[in-house]
């Protein structure tokens, strides 16, 4: 959609012809000049920054609907770089798999945040004889158990079998931040349907009688959570992918009360993990390890410390998730242009915690590990891996998701 | 001269900068609660255009499980009830797009005297000790007209059930809330009728069960004789997030920029410091008042039938009827040692020497106890009207369990012949029946309205105590000596 000159945000100039006589006064002059010639350079210093386009460009507003991944999006400063190059993004946020499921139309682009939920997009398409939308690969970001340090030491403290292990690489000198979890142990945990405050940890109790489990957001709608049922299935099914229909709907009862046993999930669960109150709302939550990342790397900005109550816990069996930006339009495919190639927009995604691909486009930790050494963060030993590997294929993942939350 | 030359300055920059936004008028339909937002709406107006025409219900609930609302959006205290009705209907792929804007958790307001009655950190078993011990006396809103009070109320079973997960349909026939209950002596549809209510009666009411942010508001507004101590139960609470919701999505353009301001740093602080409620937005600072820790949030069930059942369960220990517990008590000389001193124990925790939380036996309950073994040893009824009353059942079960024989079908009978209306019987035995009646004279003899729970402990033959539990509405529960008093919690709510 373009704008005309005069629609958003477009910035004109209007030549006041005032009567001569004002402008010949000392006194106008006085006041208009050094205020005037602030009002100018202000303008220029906006213009510069890309607060406002400039005056001859178009501004394009491209609208797209989006997930987690909408937090690239509402960056004040992706905003900015986008609207230096002319491009205003409208955000409609809606779950990946509720993106997936529900009308597209009127989008310049669908930014689920993972594979399975592009794939029935890209199917849809192709059914409605839509042309195929070209997909860009951004950036990606593994799916992790997101803690507090209690938990995450109440977890590692039995010395057999312990749910969680300090990741090896940590420092020795500052409390760990990341940790391994071998997630056939975690599922036992769960299924005996114990409590955290009744966890046999020997000289702490965790103060809460909820049950423990990890808190996903909605299976409906959401990618981390289909995700986190594919690994749950996985490792509960003996390391085995379901191969056929009625394999997989007979997993999916098995593996049900461990997923259901939150009840009705709340919305916005990242948020509720980092929200002061965190810990009691969600003390293990499935989100995406970007999420925890901005929220060290902002906390890092504002105190000049690491947030060291809030810790990852890491499933062994690794979960990788690649976001795929499907443009519909050709606004969306300039935009999905310059979220891959732009320097500034790939730079200011290491910044919000997001690995990016490396030049060769591969998973690997280069530039990612490289950016959190200089930021003065630990980088997490894990993280690499395949999502594909562990779920089942997407007609067989669509029933169990259909299975286990009556969608 | 020098206001023009300001004037010209000005509407050149005006130019510059923007031009007025599109003006949007969006119909909600809002809980009244939030009537307080009416300032921060008139800024949303003016900065963005977009105005929130609010029009407020007591309980925006019922008009949208009707369908008959024709606004724009909504904006209720939370969002559960629409997605479980969603979801109950199978629209569980397109629920509608929600906002978090801001939260408060349900907590509990209490007067000084009465929280330290209460003790340090109280939870909700506390709380329900002391009120079917007659010592609390709080107010909290219909949970059938309201939908905070439901959420307190599926948060006090929740917690009542006590099994760390959300709560079941199966749960919720035998939770025990009929002691928590009985405190409740103010009972309004709406938080307003409630804050009046409370006012008026601050003298002869200890404790309010309200949000956060309602408390701090009440405590901050000069009507009490001295500011409630707010209560975080340890064991849990339910948190509202104030959803606004986008019912006509054809509207979205309006909605995004009303709830993209709204969880802008501006208007966040600007609920904190006006309204007391929790900034959804977690980077920002909290007001001191705001930085109390909430807690553990309780899971909410993920089923309509849930609510439904909980909330006939409420109807029924509130419609003022009396309640009658028939305890039917194997003395046999088999029971003696560690089975009848953990029946002893289990009995003295009903009867708030312990903490009964919970279970305990409260206010108005009839209790009857009668002993048995080879045919009925004692018998013994009270209606509680205070602590004196529990006690004097003490001696019955302090008695010695030397008895010999178990006439366990002929003791059943004889104690459903004390059944007057609403009751529940509970059968505690160890052994076969060996003298009086059999199980199927028993069962001969007519219809048993009443349920029958039993616990079966040692050689008692769980199946033939099923057989006739289960044709009386009740089941059996198994037990060992060591899990005897967690038997009979299992099943202290059941009715």
């Amino acid at each position: 959609m373009t704008i005309s000159p005069g629609g958003v945000a477009e910035p004109e100039f209007t030549v006041v012809e005032p009567p001569r006589s004002i402008f010949r006064r000392k006194r106008f002059l006085g006041v208009f000049l050094p205020a005037g010639l602030v009002a100018v350079a202000g303008a220029i210093a906006l213009f510069a920054g890309g607060v406002l386009a400039l005056p001859l460009r178009d501004v394009v507003v491209v609208s797209g609907r989006l997930a987690s991944k909408a937090e690239f999006f509402t960056d004040a400063e992706v905003r900015r770089i986008l609207m230096a190059h002319g491009i205003q993004v409208s955000l409609d946020r809606a779950g990946s798999r509720d993106i997936a499921v529900n009308s597209i139309d009127g989008y310049d682009f669908v930014f689920p945040s993972g594979q399975p939920a592009a794939l029935l997009i890209k199917q849809r398409l192709a059914q409605s004889g839509h042309r195929p939308a070209k997909t860009y690969k951004p950036f990606f970001s593994p799916i992790v158990l997101a803690t507090y340090r209690e938990y995450a030491d109440v977890l590692a403290k039995p010395a057999a079998e312990p749910v969680a292990t300090v990741q090896k690489a940590a420092r020795q000198d500052t409390p760990p931040l990341y940790y391994d979890m071998p997630m056939d142990r975690f599922i036992g945990v769960i299924q005996r349907g114990t409590t955290w405050d009744r966890l046999a940890a020997p000289d702490r109790r965790l103060d809460n009688s909820n049950r423990v489990l990890a808190q996903t957001s909605d299976l409906c709608s959401s990618n981390s959570s289909a995700t986190y049922l594919g690994l749950v299935a996985f490792v509960a099914n003996g390391n085995v992918i379901p191969q056929t229909e009625a394999d997989a709907v007979a997993l999916a009862r098995k593996i049900k009360p461990l997923l259901t046993a939150q009840g009705l999930p709340g919305d916005d669960l990242s948020r509720s993990y980092l929200a002061p109150d965190g810990q009691g709302l969600a003390p293990i939550a499935v989100i995406y390890e970007h999420q925890f990342l901005a929220h060290q790397l902002r906390a890092l900005g504002q105190t000049g410390k690491v947030d060291d109550r809030r810790v990852l816990l890491y499933p062994a069996a690794q979960l990788q998730t690649v976001p795929e930006f499907l443009a519909l339009t050709p606004e969306g495919e300039r935009l999905g242009e310059l979220i891959t190639t732009d320097p500034h927009l790939r730079r200011r995604a290491l910044e919000l915690g997001f690995r990016v691909f490396e030049a060769d486009d591969t998973l690997t930790t280069g530039q990612f590990a490289e950016f959190l050494t200089e930021r003065h963060l630990p980088v997490p030993s894990s993280g690499i891996g395949d999502t594909e590997t562990f779920l089942p294929s997407l007609p067989l993942l669509e029933k169990m998701i259909t299975e286990i939350g009556e969608c | 001269m020098r206001t023009a030359a300001l004037l010209v300055l000005l509407a050149l920059l005006a130019g510059c900068v923007a031009s007025p936004p599109e003006q949007v008028r969006l119909t909600v339909l809002a809980d009244r609660d939030l009537a307080d937002l009416r300032p921060l709406l008139d800024d949303l107006r003016r900065e963005t255009g977009v105005e929130l025409a609010m029009e407020y219900v007591d309980d925006p609930d019922v008009e949208l499980a009707s369908g008959r609302y024709r606004h724009d959006l909504a904006w209720p205290v939370t969002d559960r009830y629409l997605h479980l009705r969603e979801k109950a209907e199978g629209r569980s792929n397109a629920l509608p797009t929600s906002t978090t804007v801001m939260s408060s958790p349900l907590v509990v307001g209490v007067r000084p005297a009465a929280a330290a009655r209460l003790g340090a950190t109280p939870s909700w078993a506390d709380i329900a000790d002391r009120a079917a011990a007659g010592e609390l006396r709080f107010g909290m809103t219909d949970p059938a007209g309201s939908g905070s009070g439901l959420a307190a109320l599926v948060g006090v079973a929740t917690a009542a059930a006590g099994t760390g997960g959300a709560l079941t349909s199966e749960q919720v026939s035998c939770v025990a809330l009929g002691g928590f209950l009985t405190g409740q002596v103010l009972r309004p549809r709406t938080s307003t009728e409630l804050l009046a209510q409370f006012i008026a009666r601050q003298d002869e009411v200890d404790a309010v069960v309200e949000h956060e942010s309602t408390l701090l508001a009440l405590n901050a507004s000069g009507k009490l004789r001295a500011p409630l101590e707010i209560v975080y139960p340890r064991d849990g609470m339910m948190l509202s997030r104030f959803p606004l919701i986008l019912l006509d999505p054809a509207r979205r353009d309006g909605y995004q920029r009303a709830t993209t301001w709204l969880q802008g740093e501006r208007a966040q602080r600007w609920i904190m410091e006006h309204t007391s409620r929790r900034a959804a937005d977690p980077a920002l600072e909290r007001p001191q008042r705001l930085r109390a820790p909430i807690g553990n949030a309780l899971y909410f069930p993920d089923r309509q039938e849930v609510l439904d059942a909980l909330l006939a369960a409420y109807r029924r220990l509130t419609s003022g009827g009396t309640h009658q517990v028939v305890f039917v008590l194997d003395y046999s000389a088999s029971m003696a040692g560690p089975r009848v001193e953990r029946l002893r124990a289990a009995f003295a925790a009903l009867s708030g020497t312990g903490t009964g939380g919970f279970a305990r036996f409260h206010l108005g309950e009839t209790i009857t106890v009668l002993r048995f073994a080879g045919t009925v040893l004692q018998q013994q009824e009270v209606t509680i009207t205070g602590q004196s009353d529990v006690d004097s059942l003490a001696p019955v079960v302090a008695a010695a369990a030397d008895g010999r024989g178990t006439a366990i079908w002929s003791a059943l009978d004889q104690a459903y012949r004390s059944v007057r209306g609403d009751a529940v019987v509970v059968l505690m035995t160890d052994g076969e029946n060996n003298a009086g009646i059999s199980a199927a004279e028993f069962l001969g003899a007519g219809k048993r309205p009443v349920p029958t729970y039993a616990v079966a402990l040692g050689e008692a033959d769980p199946a033939e105590l099923d057989g006739v539990a289960r044709s009386t509405g009740g089941r059996v529960v198994e037990a060992t000596e060591a899990s005897l008093e967690a038997a009979v919690r299992e099943i202290r709510g059941c009715r």
